[in-house]
C-alpha cells in the first residue's frame, strides 16, 4: 500500500490472508512462470529497495548509506486478489522457490469477501474435513462363518438396480393390470453424479464420458454418468453411448428442447432421467452460469444465445407441492420415452426427505430416489449455503431405508446416496458404508474431479474458485487457454483407473461378507462405529 | 517281522472295523522306524497316508495304497518316499509335498498338489478343482511336477508360484476345455504344458509362449516316464505330437504391468470418434482446437498480454494542474538535455510560466506528485517555473479572421487571448485598469514575486496580444455592441467588488482589494493595531503588507477555521499575525472591532477580506447568472452561445484556475469557429500503484538543480526509455524500436512472451500494463 494513504477497513497484510506466499529470493530465477500461471493474479513482480548502512565511528571514514534495488515476487493483499492456495506457482517453479502456506490462525480475509454487499460465493465443498462416513468400519469379517470370498480371486458381479423393482409375481400382476412394466436398469453402483456441460469444461466432460464408455465397452462395467443440468451434446444424444447416460432435468430446463428434437433420432434410450429438485451442497440455492462462461459451445448445447447469464432457480416454477410436482414431472418424463426409461427425483438431504420418499412409494412410475447430502460439491454457491445448510447423508439415507423397511418396500424403491462420498479419499469405504446403511448405489462428483483431473480443491478452503471460470486445472473453465490443460484421453484413463481401483476395494469390503453378486444393501449388522450416539442414531453396532 | 524286500502290509481295518487315521499313521511310522521300506496299505478312507516318512532317512520307501484313499495322501511327503495309489484318490493328493513321488492310477479329486513345493505327482486320470494351486519352487530343490493324463478341473493353478504342470488332455472330462474354468488366476511362477482346447486363462497373470526344443525334449522324455509309471506307454505315440501342445508361463512382475488393454487414444479414435464423428463429442459444434497445451504458453494462448501504454494516462502533476501543463513531459525534456524546449513548452499552456509556476501558484502539481505517495519530497516545479522567465516568445501564425472580444485583462483574459492568438485568432482585450495583468498587477504583494519577473512576462504577453484597450469601463450597451461586432465575446472581468458586512460602523472598514492596490502603489497607511476580518489567503496578504507598512499587532478573524494555506499563511504567521476563530463581528467602533460575545478587539485599522464578487452591471440580461456569478457549462460557454465567461466571474479560484479556464475556453472557441465539437481529453490519472518509487532515493530533501529534479521525476505514465523492461523480460520478448517519426516504442514479440507481467511489475513509470488476452471461442 502507499504509505501516505489512510488504511481502509479492508486493508490487510500478508499475515491476515488465509494463504501466504513463501518466496525464496535466493532460489528464485525470475523466470516469470509463477505470475504467468497464477489464476487469480495474487502475485506480481515487485520492486524492492534494500538499504545498507555501513556504520563507522571513525571520523575519517564517515558512516555510509547505500540503496540497492532488486526485483522479486510480491503477494497482493487486496482481498480481491487473495491467494487461493492452489500452488500452481509451486507447480511451475523450476527452483522450488515459491509455495503458498496456510496461515497459522483464522484469516481476516473472510470478513472482507463481501464487497458491495455481495456475500462470498465459491465452489467446492463445505469447509469441514472428515465426517461420520469415515468413522464407520466394517466389523463383520467372515473367515469361516459365511462362505468367505477372496476379492482377488473370486468372480464378482457388483451391480445394482435402478428402477421400480417389483417381485416377479407382482411384476406379472402389475403387467396384467396395467399393461406395462416399470423399467429397471442393472448398473454399476458407483455413478458419476450430475455435473453439467458448462459447469465442467468440454475437455473434462468429454474425458468423463469417454472413460465411462471405455469402462462399459472395453471392461464390461456398466458405469453410468448423469449429465447434470446443461443439456447434452447432440452427438451424444444420437449415439449408442446415450445408454450410459442419465439425463438430468432441473429447474432451468436448459438444453431440453435440443433433447426433445433429438428424440426421434435416438439410437438408444438413456439409462434414466434424473429430476433435480435440490443439491446437497447448496440446498435452497439455485445455480447461475455467468454470462462470460456462456460461449458459443455452451450456448449451442443449452439452446440459448451466447453471453447471457443462465439462472437455474432454486425451485421449479410450475410446481407447488410434492404430490403435484413429483407426480407430474415423473409422468411427463416417462411419457417422453414410452415408459421405457426409469425416472427418479434427486433431492438435497433434508429432514423432509421422508415425506418425498413416502410419496414416491405410492407412485408406480417413480424409479427411485437420489438424496444428496451436505458434503457434496458444487461449482458455485453462496458460502453460507455451502457451509451451513443441508443434511448429512448417513442418517438421511438410513432413515429413508428404515422407512422403506417399515412398509416392506426396501427392495422396491432404490435409494441413491451422494454428497461427500470419498471426501477424504475413502471412496470405497464410504460407498460401502452407505450401501450397508441402505443405499442401492452412490453418486460422486467432486471425487471424480479430484481423481480424474487433479482438482486442487479441499475442505481447508484451498482453490475452490470453480465459480469464476479460472480453474487452474481446466476442469470448470470454459476458456480454452485453461481447459486445454486437460487431456481428454488422460482424464478418461484416470476415470478408468478410479473405477477399477474402487471395484477392487469394494470387493475387499464385500468379499468377507460372502457377497459376490448381490450388494449388501442395508446389511447394517456389518457396520460398527466408535461413537455411541452415532451407533444409536444409525442403528449400527457400537464398537470400541 | 517280514523280510525287508517283501511288502509289509498294514490294513486300515481291524476286526472288520475301520481304524482311526491316527492309528494307521502310528502303524506306518512304526513300520518305517523298524526298517520296513516297502509298505502296502489297505486303506479304508484314512487321511494323510504316506506322508512324513522322514524316520527312514536316506532309505527309499515305497508305499502302495489300495482301497478307498482318504484326503491328503502323501501330504508333506519326503524325497525318500514313492507312493503308488491303485485307483482314484480323494482331495488334496500331495498336499504340501516336499519331495515324494506319487502315482495315482485313477482320478485325483479337488486340490491336487495344493502348496506342493518338491516332488512329482503323476495322475493317470483327471484332477478336480483347484489342482496345482499355491505350488512353490524352492531354489534349493528341483521344481515340483504334476502330470495329468486327462484334464484339470476348475480354478486350476490359482496362485501357482512355481513348478510344472503337464495336462495331457487325453479323454478329458470336458472335451472342449482341458484347463477348466478360470485357470491360473494369481499365477506368479512356473509353467503349464497342455494339450487340447481351453476356454481362456488369466491373461493378466500368465502368457502363452512357444515351446522351444529344449522344452519339447524335456516333455517327450517326461511323457515316456509318466506313461510308463501309469502303465499307459501305448499312448506315447498319440500324445507326443509337438503341434498339439501349448505352453503357458507366469508373467514376470515387469510383464504384468503391460496388460494389453486397448489404449485410451485408440479407443477414442476407433470407437468414440468413429461413432460420434470427427472432433468427438462436440466436433459438430466447434472447430476450436481442444488438444492439450502446457501451463506456460505463448502467443494467442497466453492468458495475459502486456501493452505499452505510453502517455495513455495523465501523470498526477499534469492532472492536478488547473492550467493542464504536462509537467512530467517538461522533466523528460530536461532529462534529455533539452532544457530550452522544456521551458518553451510551458508557453503552449500558460502566458505566465515564471510568474505563476515559479512564484504565485500553490502548486497543486507538487501536492499531487507521486513521490509524496511514498513520503518523498515532490519534484520541485518552481525551479522549472523560475527558469521559464527565459522562454522565448512563440512564433505567431497568421490571423484567421475570427475576432474575439475579451472583457478583462487579468490572468483569465490574458490566458484566453494568448491561446487564441497562438491559434491564429485575433483577440481584443478591454480592461478598466491602467495596466494589463488584473489581480497579479494590482493586488498581489511585491514580496511574493520580483517585479522584474512579472514585467518581463507581461511584456511577452504584450508582444503576442497586440490589441489591448485599457481604462475602458463598459456599459451593458457596450457589451451588446461587442457581441454584435465580434464573433465571440469572452467575459473575464474578475471579481472586482469586495464583499463587506452590513454591520454598524461598516464604513470604517477598508477592503482588502483597495488596501492591497494602495500598498502596491505605495499610498497605503496602517495603524499599529490591525484587525482583518476574513482570514483567507487574501487576508494573509493584507496582514503581511500591513506588517511591512508598520503594523505591530495584527489579528485575523474568521467565522470558521481559516481556509488560508501555503506561502500566504506562512508569511502572515511570520509577520506575527494572530488567527482567531470562530468569532462573529457585531460592529466596528472607534475603539475597534466589537464581537457578538461583547469583547472588543482594539484596532487602529480594520480591513475586510471575506471575498470579492463580480461586478456584472455591464452584463446583458440574456446571460444567466447564479448567485452573483455567471453560469457556464464545462466549456465555459454561457447561456448565450457567442459569449463565454472565465475566471472569477464564474467562480473564485486560483490564478492557475483562471489560466486553465482561459485555455479551455480558447480551445472551445477555436473548435466552434471551425465548426467542430470542443476537444475532450479522455485521459484519466494513472493508478499510482503502477509507479515503482523504489528506484529513487527516499532521503532527498531538496533538489539541487533542474537536472536533479529531472532525474528524480518518476515520469508517471510516460516512458523514460530506461530499458528495464527489456532486461527484465525472462523470455527476451521485449525490444525497443525507433520510429520513423523520430520517437521510439517498446514492442512485445507475442511468440516469445508468456504473459508473466514482469515488464509491468518492473517498469518505474507504470507504462506497461498486463491485460487479459482476447477471449478464444
Amino acid at each position: 500500500m502507499l504509505p501516505d494513504r489512510p488504511i481502509t477497513p479492508s486493508t490487510l497484510s500478508v499475515k491476515d490472508l488465509l494463504w501466504q506466499i513463501a518466496w525464496h529470493k535466493d532460489k528464485c530465477t525470475l523466470c516469470g512462470r509463477c505470475t504467468a500461471v497464477c489464476p487469480v493474479n495474487a502475485i506480481e513482480l515487485g520492486v524492492f529497495r534494500k538499504r545498507t548502512v555501513t556504520a563507522s565511528l571513525d571520523p575519517a571514514k564517515p558512516p555510509a548509506n547505500a540503496y540497492q534495488v532488486y526485483q522479486g515476487i510480491r503477494q497482493k493483499t487486496d482481498p480481491a486478489y487473495a491467494c487461493v492456495g492452489c500452488a500452481m506457482c509451486s507447480l511451475v517453479c523450476p527452483n522450488d522457490a515459491i509455495i503458498p502456506m496456510r496461515g497459522d490462525e483464522a484469516d481476516k480475509v473472510r470478513y472482507h469477501v463481501n464487497r458491495g454487499g455481495q456475500p462470498r460465493r465459491r465452489g467446492g465443498r463445505r469447509n469441514v474435513p472428515g465426517g461420520v462416513l469415515d468413522q464407520i468400519k466394517f466389523i463383520r469379517i467372515s473367515m469361516l462363518t459365511d462362505p468367505a470370498l477372496d476379492a482377488g480371486r473370486h468372480e464378482f458381479e457388483l451391480r445394482t438396480l435402478l428402477g421400480r423393482v417389483l417381485a416377479p409375481e407382482d411384476n406379472l400382476k402389475f403387467y396384467r393390470e396395467n399393461g406395462w412394466m416399470p423399467p429397471v436398469r442393472e448398473i454399476y453402483p458407483l455413478i458419476i453424479g450430475s455435473m453439467s456441460f458448462g459447469a465442467l469444461s468440454p475437455n473434462m466432460w468429454e474425458g468423463l464420458q469417454l472413460g465411462v464408455a471405455y469402462l462399459n465397452e472395453e471392461l464390461g462395467m456398466p458405469v453410468r454418468m448423469c449429465t447434470g443440468e446443461g443439456g447434452c451434446p447432440p452427438r451424444l444424444l444420437r449415439s449408442r453411448f446415450l445408454k450410459y447416460t442419465i439425463l438430468q432435468i432441473a429447474s432451468g430446463y436448459f438444453g431440453w428442447d435440443e433433447i426433445i428434437h433429438a428424440l426421434p433420432e435416438m439410437k438408444e434410450d438413456p439409462c434414466a432421467i434424473e429430476i433435480k429438485y435440490g443439491q446437497g451442497a447448496k440446498p435452497g440455492d439455485g445455480g447461475l452460469l455467468m454470462w462470460h462462461k456462456v460461449n458459443k459451445l455452451i450456448a449451442a448445447i443449452r439452446g440459448v444465445p451466447t453471453d447471457v447469464s443462465l439462472p437455474s432457480p432454486p425451485t421449479h416454477q410450475t410446481q407447488y407441492s410434492i404430490e403435484e410436482s413429483v407426480a407430474k414431472m415423473i409422468q411427463s418424463m416417462s411419457m417422453a420415452w414410452g415408459f421405457r426409461v426409469p425416472v427418479y427425483p434427486k433431492i438435497s438431504g433434508s429432514s423432509t426427505a421422508m415425506a418425498v420418499l413416502n410419496n414416491l412409494t405410492r407412485n408406480p412410475f417413480a424409479a427411485g430416489l437420489a438424496i444428496d447430502g451436505e458434503d457434496g460439491g458444487t461449482g458455485a454457491a453462496y458460502d453460507v449455503s455451502m457451509n451451513h445448510m443441508g443434511h448429512p447423508i448417513a442418517s438421511n439415507i438410513r432413515d429413508a431405508y428404515r422407512n422403506l423397511v417399515k412398509i416392506g418396500k426396501q427392495n422396491e424403491v432404490p435409494l441413491f446416496a451422494g454428497g461427500g462420498v470419498g471426501k477424504s479419499g475413502n471412496l470405497a469405504a464410504n460407498a460401502a458404508a452407505l450401501i450397508m446403511l441402505g443405499a442401492s448405489g452412490v453418486q460422486i462428483g467432486k471425487y471424480i474431479m479430484q481423481a480424474a483431473a487433479g482438482c486442487l480443491g479441499s475442505e481447508s478452503d484451498r482453490c475452490n474458485i470453480c465459480n469464476i471460470g479460472l480453474c487452474p486445472k481446466g476442469i470448470t473453465s470454459q476458456d480454452p487457454r485453461l481447459y486445454r490443460r486437460l487431456d481428454v484421453d488422460l482424464v478418461a484413463e484416470r476415470v478408468v483407473d478410479a473405477f477399477l481401483s474402487f471395484d477392487t476395494e469394494l470387493k475387499k469390503i464385500v468379499a468377507p461378507l460372502g457377497r459376490s453378486t448381490a450388494l449388501p444393501i442395508g446389511m447394517s449388522d456389518a457396520l460398527g462405529v466408535n461413537d455411541y450416539r452415532v451407533a444409536e442414531r444409525l442403528d449400527i453396532k457400537y464398537v470400541v | 517281522m517280514s523280510s525287508k524286500q517283501e511288502f509289509f502290509i498294514i490294513s486300515g481295518k481291524v476286526d472288520g472295523q475301520r481304524i482311526d487315521s491316527r492309528l494307521l499313521e502310528e502303524q506306518i511310522q512304526s513300520a518305517v522306524a523298524q526298517g520296513h521300506t516297502r509298505l502296502k496299505i489297505e486303506a479304508y478312507g484314512q487321511h494323510g497316508i504316506g506322508g512324513r516318512l522322514w524316520p527312514a532317512g536316506d532309505k527309499k520307501i515305497h508305499v502302495q495304497i489300495s482301497g478307498p484313499v482318504g484326503q491328503r495322501a502323501g501330504s508333506m511327503g519326503f524325497a525318500n518316499t514313492r507312493i503308488e495309489i491303485f485307483g482314484a484318490t480323494s482331495d488334496d493328493i500331495g498336499w504340501l509335498n516336499a519331495g515324494a513321488e506319487i502315482v495315482v492310477h485313477g482320478n485325483a479329486a479337488n486340490g491336487a498338489c495344493n502348496a506342493m513345493a518338491q516332488g512329482k505327482v503323476f495322475v493317470g486320470g483327471s484332477i478336480g478343482a483347484r489342482g496345482m494351486t499355491m505350488t512353490k519352487q524352492n531354489p534349493r530343490f528341483d521344481a515340483p511336477e504334476l502330470w495329468v493324463l486327462g484334464s484339470a478341473g476348475d480354478y486350476f493353478g490359482e496362485f501357482m508360484a512355481g513348478g510344472i504342470a503337464v495336462i495331457c488332455g487325453h479323454e478329458p472330462q470336458d472335451p472342449s476345455n482341458v484347463l477348466g474354468y478360470r485357470p491360473l488366476v494369481g499365477m506368479v511362477g512356473g509353467k503349464v504344458l497342455f494339450r487340447g482346447p481351453h476356454k481362456g486363462f488369466s491373461r493378466t497373470d500368465a502368457a502363452m509362449i512357444p515351446i522351444d526344443d529344449a522344452t519339447w525334449a524335456w516333455l517327450t522324455r517326461g511323457l515316456e516316464d509318466f506313461l510308463t509309471r501309469i502303465d499307459r506307454s501305448e499312448l506315447l505315440e498319440l500324445l507326443a505330437v509337438r503341434e498339439q501342445w501349448q505352453l503357458i508361463k507366469a508373467r514376470t512382475p515387469q510383464e504384468r504391468v503391460t496388460i494389453d488393454k486397448r489404449a485410451m487414444a485408440a479407443f477414442r479414435r476407433e470407437v468414440w470418434d468413429a461413432n460420434l464423428g470427427r472432433g468427438g463429442l462436440v466436433g459438430d459444434l466447434t472447430d476450436l482446437d481442444r488438444s492439450p497445451i502446457p501451463l506456460i504458453t505463448r502467443g494467442e494462448l497466453r492468458r495475459f498480454v502486456p501493452v505499452w501504454e505510453n502517455y495513455k494516462y495523465m501523470a498526477p502533476c499534469e492532472a492536478s494542474c488547473p492550467t493542464g501543463i504536462p509537467v512530467q513531459q517538461r522533466w523528460k525534456l530536461v532529462r534529455d538535455g533539452r532544457v530550452d524546449e522544456a521551458v518553451d513548452l510551458a508557453l503552449a499552456y500558460t502566458p505566465f510560466p515564471a510568474t505563476v509556476c515559479g512564484y504565485l501558484c500553490p502548486h497543486p502539481c507538487m501536492g499531487a506528485c507521486t513521490k509524496s505517495a511514498s513520503l518523498m519530497a515532490p519534484v520541485d516545479v518552481t525551479q522549472l517555473g523560475k527558469a521559464s522567465i527565459d522562454a522565448a516568445t512563440p512564433e505567431l501564425p497568421p490571423v484567421s479572421g475570427t475576432k474575439v472580444a475579451v472583457i478583462g485583462g487579468g490572468p483569465a483574459g490574458i490566458s484566453l487571448a494568448w491561446q487564441l492568438r497562438l491559434k491564429g485568432h485575433e483577440a481584443v482585450v478591454y480592461d478598466t485598469a491602467e495596466t494589463l495583468g488584473g489581480k497579479i498587477a494590482a493586488s498581489i504583494p511585491g514580496s511574493r514575486i520580483p517585479e522584474a519577473v512579472f514585467s518581463k512576462e507581461i511584456q511577452r504577453v504584450r508582444d503576442v496580444i497586440s490589441h489591448v484597450h485599457l481604462q475602458q469601463l463598459l456599459s451593458r450597451a457596450d457589451t451588446e455592441q461587442l457581441m454584435a461586432d465580434y464573433d465571440f465575446v469572452v467575459i473575464a472581468a474578475g471579481a472586482r467588488k469586495p464583499r463587506t458586512l452590513p454591520i454598524p460602523g461598516g464604513d470604517r472598514m477598508v477592503t482588502a482589494l483597495d488596501f492591497l492596490k494602495a500598498a502596491k502603489a505605495g499610498t497605503a497607511r496602517v495603524g499599529k493595531r490591525v484587525v482583518i476580518i476574513g482570514a483567507g489567503n487574501v487576508g494573509c496578504d493584507v496582514a503581511t503588507e500591513a506588517a511591512r507598512l508598520g503594523a505591530v499587532e495584527i489579528t485575523l478573524l474568521d467565522v470558521q477555521e481559516p481556509a488560508s494555506f501555503g506561502k500566504e499563511r506562512e508569511d502572515a504567521e511570520k509577520a506575527g499575525a494572530k488567527f482567531r476563530w470562530p468569532v462573529f463581528t457585531q460592529a466596528i467602533t472607534q475603539a475597534g472591532v466589537q464581537l457578538e460575545s461583547g469583547e472588543v478587539i482594539a484596532a487602529d485599522s480594520v480591513f475586510i477580506s471575506i471575498g470579492d464578487a463580480p461586478d456584472l452591471d455591464f452584463l446583458p440580461e440574456e446571460i444567466s447568472v447564479d448567485r452573483g456569478f455567471i453560469k457556464v457549462d464545462d466549456n465555459y460557454q454561457t447561456s448565450h452561445p457567442k459569449v463565454f465567461a472565465i475566471g472569477d466571474v464564474v467562480r473564485p479560484g486560483l490564478l492557475t484556475d483562471a489560466i486553465g479556464a482561459g485555455r479551455r475556453a480558447a480551445d472551445t472557441i477555436h473548435a466552434v469557429a471551425a465548426g467542430k465539437r470542443p476537444p475532450t481529453d479522455a485521459r484519466t490519472v494513472i493508478d499510482l500503484e503502477r509507479i515503482s518509487l523504489e528506484y529513487y532515493d527516499p532521503r532527498i530533501l531538496q533538489y539541487e538543480d533542474l537536472g536533479h529534479c529531472g532525474s528524480q521525476c518518476a515520469s508517471c505514465g510516460q516512458c523514460r526509455d530506461c530499458g528495464i523492461c527489456v532486461t527484465m523480460c525472462p523470455e527476451s520478448a521485449i525490444s525497443r524500436q525507433a520510429l520513423e517519426s523520430g520517437g521510439y516504442e517498446y514492442v512485445v514479440d507475442a511468440d516469445r512472451c508468456i504473459g508473466c507481467g514482469f515488464c509491468a511489475g518492473a517498469c518505474p513509470c507504470g507504462i506497461w500494463n498486463l491485460i487479459e488476452n482476447a477471449p478464444l471461442g
